[in-house]
């Protein structure tokens, strides 16, 4: 289905609310897109989710995390206390948390690797909370675990796209972590993630001269042009803040 | 008294500049504290600044130390230290001091700089870097100049203040050149200098 578009051919905006993003993406990421945020372990992904739907519901978009690995009673002790998080949003049901081993449980989904069929109902419960709900913002905490049980290249394939089709459709901006290790090439377990998804946000570490700084690059951003140039990044009480990478002629390679 | 012309004289020159000015202040080492007491107490307080005060020279406490001696308020005075890191356990940190791990880590200071004044959006600043010289102990002169250009283009932009020390004693040509390219406007204090 065709994605809604301003007269002039611009692409509406999910403007996220980080405003270093915002800015790096001329506005914002096309409403819709279903963007990878892939990263080693404890580079701020699960932060950049957390705010990027805290923003959108207070912003009057339904928001949903999709939790696979932590339990989301534990989640928000441990990333950064925000300070423009209001319990509110929650009660209110503007922003919403979902364990999905619970989804996996009612489904009836038991056994450590998934199916074709259970691969397909796994996708359409979601995409059907979405479309229940009016869900605009949607966090998947990580995709690479979801992966993990569909194992099938081809099956996480017709995972992804079947999911990502609705979503679009629905006009719902979606963000799916995923795990990489540093050393890897590439930005996805299977590759398949990186391949079908809209936009890739690498987070990583940089060493240089024995300082150890967190980075951000938005390598693909599908429907807007953008900055593809390497920043730093700080997890802050008033969120995520990004400044350019200084570059100084002198910095020893790595990522 | 010398001390109090080097503080009237620092507050005069600088309430003379407009708003987003990016001004060197060009210090002999024994003008430091009063040209710190002038900008702060005399300058910034007066015209109801935000104060942030960024030093790769001294550690924070020692200038907190100072200011608490004149007796002024720190409400509106925060700091990023960037060498207290090793020395100071973070139980002793003032509240209103934010640590940088190294005065190499650029980024984490204007990281900082940018957290402190996004807390207060409505209130114009002072942002001061304490010093040039010690920065570029640290730090090559092309990383340097790069921090510096974006640093102050950024407090330009948002109509900040923006101070940046340099200890003639310490300055070398590579210095006064960066100085240069990157300020409005220099203060040099050597008037009052020696005696
Ligand atoms: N309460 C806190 N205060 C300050 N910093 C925190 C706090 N909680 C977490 N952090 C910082 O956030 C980092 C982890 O961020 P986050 O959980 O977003 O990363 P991640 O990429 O999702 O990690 P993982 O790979 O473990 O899922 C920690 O390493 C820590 O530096
Ligand atoms: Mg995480």
């Amino acid at each position: 289905m065709p994605t809604k578009e301003h007269a002039d051919g611009e692409r509406e905006r999910c403007v996220t609310g980080i405003d270093a993003i915002d800015h790096i993406l001329n506005g914002g990421i096309p409403r819709g897109n279903t963007v990878l945020i892939s990263g080693s372990v404890g580079t701020g992904k699960t932060s950049i989710c957390i705010e990027f739907l805290i923003r959108g519901a207070i912003n009057g978009e339904n928001s949903l995390y999709l939790s696979v690995t932590e339990p989301t009673d534990k989640l928000l002790q441990n990333v950064i206390p925000f300070d423009f998080f209001d319990d509110r949003l929650a009660r209110q049901g503007k922003l919403q948390f979902l364990d999905l081993p619970k989804m996996y449980e009612k489904l009836g989904i038991d056994k450590e690797d998934l199916d074709f069929d259970q691969t397909r109902l796994l996708a359409d419960t979601i995409a059907s909370l979405v479309e229940e709900q009016k869900i605009k913002r949607l966090v998947l905490d990580s995709v690479t675990s979801v992966c993990y049980r569909i194992r099938e290249q081809e099956r996480i394939r017709d995972f992804l796209l079947r999911l990502g089709t609705v979503l679009s459709a629905k006009g719902c901006t979606t963000l799916l972590v995923s795990e990489i290790r540093s050393s890897e090439e590439g930005y996805s377990q299977w590759g398949v993630e990186e391949a079908l998804a809209d936009g890739v946000i690498v987070t990583g570490n940089l060493e240089r001269r024995g300082d150890l700084l967190r980075t951000l690059q938005i390598v693909k951003m599908r429907g807007t042009t953008h900055s593809r140039a390497k920043y730093v990044l700080d997890l802050t009480t008033s969120g995520v803040l990004l400044v350019p990478l200084l570059k100084g002629g002198s910095v020893a390679g790595g990522g | 008294m010398v001390e109090v012309s080097v503080t009237a004289e620092v507050a005069e020159k600088l309430r003379a500049l407009p708003e987003s000015s990016a001004i060197s202040m060009r210090l002999k080492s024994d003008q430091y504290f009063d040209a710190i007491q002038g900008m702060i107490d005399r300058f910034a307080i007066k015209k109801d600044l935000e104060v942030v005060y960024v030093t790769s020279t001294i550690p924070s406490q020692s200038i907190i130390n100072a200011l608490e001696v004149l007796e002024i308020p720190m409400e509106h005075i925060w700091f990023v230290d960037c060498i207290s890191q090793i020395m100071m356990s973070q139980e002793k940190r003032h509240p209103h001091a934010i640590i940088v791990e190294s005065p190499t880590m650029l980024e984490n200071i204007m990281l900082k700089v940018e957290f402190l004044l996004r807390r207060v959006p409505d209130r114009n600043a002072l942002v001061v870097l304490d010093s040039i010289n010690s920065l570029a102990i640290h730090n090559n002169t092309k990383i340097l100049s790069e921090f510096l250009h974006i640093l102050v283009n950024n407090l330009r932009s948002r109509g900040a203040y923006t101070v940046i020390f340099s200890m003639q004693e310490y300055e070398t040509e590579e210095i006064r050149n960066m100085l240069v390219l990157v300020s409005d406007e220099t203060i040099e204090l050597g008037a009052y200098s020696g005696s």
